[in-house]
């Protein structure tokens, strides 16, 4: 394939890029300190389309592909990563509504996703010690015409914040505990309680938040999918989710890279520049050739999914590329500033936790490797 | 003082004690170490990271248990402990946190200028305040003179039997609550490198101020600040050794002080260590989950051995400045690795603010970076070994 991008996308990189640059590089510092929801950001970003960037046309969105949107979040990432996740999570909710919603459900959500009107959030994550994706406490019971859901869900993205989620829940738990159904549940839902906003080290202007279900009622009508099918939607949503992740990744790895090259030319040791010394170009080149190799597979698995082609072992090998590439910036980066780039006045301390905010397993139980190894024989 | 422990083997049946390598009298400070940490330390770690107050309390505890002037004489009412012994102790204090670690090792960093070339006199006036329960700071770095500690641009100038001290330095450690400060000083810029002297500086001379205090991303309960000196006045005989030998003390300084911050690095990997293992116990462990923790029980057991071997070489009196360069690279490279491993591991549950792992990530940076960068350590390690093959060679040729 070209890694080319089309004049369409080069539009919609070049918008993100503007706007990241007026309006998100202004508000990240104040953002991390305070861990405020960015809300006039996130409503500008309506304003320009980027909220419905998956969603076609004729539901208000901006008809874009994935290519666009790991564009995207990696810009965005570039200034301000607690936004580019904000982002990245909803425009995740109204993909999965978009492709295994029914037409009603479409016509019901998406308006509101796609102008930003109604926030959207992915529970899919237990609270369970193991924290296996989907497989655990909340439980789906069969009651009328609907079911009533009990448990609870945790490390929601977009928590409190979101006007709807999508969530996942057992419903046949008797026979299968990893059998799950997909379900879209409004956040005014009588029952459905946002926890406490947890206190994170990075990404800190995203909130993030169990969600505890007790008795929550919902129709028919919010089932998404098939009933007992939600294991291939939480399959395929995972994967891409983690190839956004991995796009803030290379965002948040670049901007500490061009932070630290940039110090490096200013910085004064021995009578010349540090980055003049081969010890500091040899750190900076090693994270820029992962970010390198890794923003081309992040790439080139948006456009698998861009085309409908297979794309969950490639999901696997960049959410392992860009594992390796956090642990890369975290440990080489800030050590190009030295005792500076520990200071938090400077950015990389912001980008450092902000970094390790991100690059993260789900828990011990995501296990990529196991799915690359089983996809290669 | 000392506690009273009488069985030190008892209490320390576990795997991170090393007996083998320790005399009874270490373990005995490694028991009293642990209790100190485990009562003093690991209660307040949390709170302390995320205000950034400073602790004194500690400071406070540490001399009632007898562990905070470790490396002074007895002469001069100090513990007089070997390096082996001080290093164990350091260890317990960082596996509870790196920045009270930080702080309560900074009075050995300070003092070893003094061991290295004070008078009797000199190490009475640094050693007393210290004995008392005081805290003492050393200022060597500015902020143009990191790496580069040679292009220092604080100047001392000789007036009469005085010097006068002006300039600004940056990331010294404790200084806004050291009592006395040893300050690296230009007696001669146009010698750059030679012309480099170290004073000890009272707190309480005239122009002595503290500037800014630093925030930040880790150690964050360790105080680091900006000293500002303008015209500080002190007697002629502050000067340690002579004109010209600030750079040849800050370099054995550093030398003593890197295996301590590589103790820093042990105790911290450790800890990281000991999360996962917390946590993995709960559920059966997956092949991954062990391999990583398999990998970080061999880096803090090989981190620790080159620890107490470059130790072992200057208890014994002989050369191990290379050694300590390479200890402090690689116990620190491995605390690093260490944290990031255990934050993978843990995956979503190393996020929150009151997590452990998370501030294990943040304080384990600094490690790579104080005391000289892990960079610098490659220059002095490949410096010593290149120079040693050329010898070699010089010496094979010269027995043609």
């Amino acid at each position: 394939m070209s890694y080319t991008l089309t004049e369409e996308q080069q539009l919609i990189a070049q918008s993100a890029s503007d706007f990241a640059k007026e309006s998100l590089d202004t508000i990240a510092v104040e953002l991390d300190r305070t861990g405020h929801f960015p809300r006039a950001a996130i409503k500008a970003l309506a304003g320009h389309d980027f909220l419905g960037l998956l969603l076609p046309e004729e539901v208000g969105g901006a008809g874009a592909g994935f290519v666009s949107y790991v564009n995207v979040v990696e810009i965005l990432a570039r200034s301000c990563a607690s936004v580019a996740a904000i982002v990245s999570n909803h425009v995740l909710a109204a993909y999965v509504i978009q492709t295994w919603g029914t037409a009603e459900q479409k016509k019901l959500y998406l308006p509101g996703l796609a102008q930003g009107e109604v926030l959207g959030g992915i529970a899919a994550c237990e609270s369970g010690a193991t924290g296996i994706p989907g497989g655990g406490s909340l439980v789906a019971i069969r009651q009328g015409n609907g079911y009533v859901l009990n448990g609870s869900k945790t490390f929601v993205r977009n928590a409190g914040e979101a006007g709807l989620y999508v969530v996942f829940a057992k419903t046949d738990a008797t026979a299968n505990p990893n059998v799950l159904t997909a379900f879209i549940v409004d956040a005014k839902a009588p029952g459905l309680h946002v926890g406490p906003k947890l206190d994170t080290m990075g990404l800190r202007g995203c909130p993030i938040a169990d969600l505890v279900f007790n008795n929550v009622a919902v129709q028919d009508s919010a089932v998404l999918g098939s009933v007992n099918g939600g294991g291939a939607i939480i399959a395929a949503t995972l994967a891409v989710a983690s190839v956004a992740e991995a796009a803030q990744t290379v965002g948040l790895a670049q901007a500490a890279l061009k932070h630290a090259a940039t110090y490096s030319t200013q910085r004064i040791q021995f009578g010349r520049p540090i980055g003049s010394f081969q010890a500091i170009q040899v750190l900076l080149a090693n994270v820029s050739a992962n970010c390198y190799a890794t923003r081309l597979a992040v790439l080139d698995a948006a456009a698998s999914i861009e085309h409908g082609q297979p794309f969950l072992a490639e999901a696997a090998m960049v959410k392992l590329l860009a594992l390796h590439l956090g642990q890369k910036s975290l440990i080489d980066v800030v050590q190009v500033e030295g005792g500076y780039g520990y200071s938090e006045e400077m950015t990389l301390a912001r980008l450092y936790r902000d970094i390790a905010g991100t690059t993260v397993r789900d828990s011990p139980a995501d296990f990529p490797e196991g799915r690359i190894a089983a996809e290669i024989a | 003082m000392l506690a009273s422990i009488t069985h030190p083997k008892l209490l320390l049946s576990d795997r991170e004690c090393n007996h083998m390598q320790l005399t009874s009298d270490q373990l005995r400070l490694q028991a009293i170490a642990r209790e100190f940490t485990a009562a003093h330390i690991i209660p307040f770690a949390s709170k302390y990271d995320q205000t950034g107050e400073f602790p004194l309390f500690a400071v406070e505890e540490a001399k009632k248990a007898g562990l905070i002037c470790m490396a002074i004489p007895k002469k001069f009412g100090g513990a007089e402990y070997d390096s082996v012994t001080q290093s164990v102790v350091v260890e317990e204090w960082a596996y509870g946190c790196a920045g009270f670690a930080t702080t309560l090792s900074g009075n050995g960093l300070s003092s070893y200028p003094l061991l290295i070339a004070g008078s009797d006199e000199q190490k009475k006036l640094y050693f007393t305040p210290i004995v008392e329960g005081g805290l003492g700071a050393f200022s060597l770095t500015e902020p143009g003179a990191g790496s580069d500690a040679g292009s220092c641009k604080t100047t001392a100038k000789r007036v009469g039997n005085d010097y006068v001290l002006n300039g600004v330095k940056c990331f010294c450690t404790t200084g806004s609550y050291a009592k006395v400060f040893v300050i690296f000083a230009s007696t001669d810029p146009d010698k750059g490198v030679k012309g480099l002297s170290a004073f000890v500086v009272e707190r309480d001379r005239a122009g002595l101020m503290i500037g800014s205090v630093e925030h930040k991303l880790g150690i964050r309960s360790s105080n680091t600040i900006e000293l500002i000196l303008r015209d500080v006045c002190i007697p002629a005989d502050r000067l340690l050794g002579k004109e010209g030998d600030g750079m040849k003390i800050a370099m054995k300084t550093l030398d003593m002080a890197r295996p301590m911050v590589a103790s820093i690095g042990v105790g911290v990997a450790r800890r990281g260590l000991d999360e996962c293992l917390k946590y993995l116990s709960t559920g059966k462990p997956s092949q991954m989950a062990q391999f990583t923790v398999a990998d970080m029980e061999i880096q803090v057991e090989a981190a620790r051995a080159l620890v107490r071997s470059a130790l072992s070489l200057k208890d014994a009196g002989l050369p191990y400045s290379k050694e300590a360069a390479v200890a402090k690279t690689f116990a620190t490279d491995a605390a690093m690795q260490v944290c990031a491993a255990a934050q993978q591991l843990l995956g979503s549950l190393a996020l929150s603010s009151a997590s452990t792992v998370q501030k294990l990530l943040r304080d384990a940076k600094v490690l790579q970076i104080y005391e000289g960068t892990n960079q610098v350590q490659r220059m002095v390690i490949a410096g010593q070994i290149l120079r040693e093959q050329e010898a070699k060679q010089a010496a094979a040729t010269g027995g043609k």
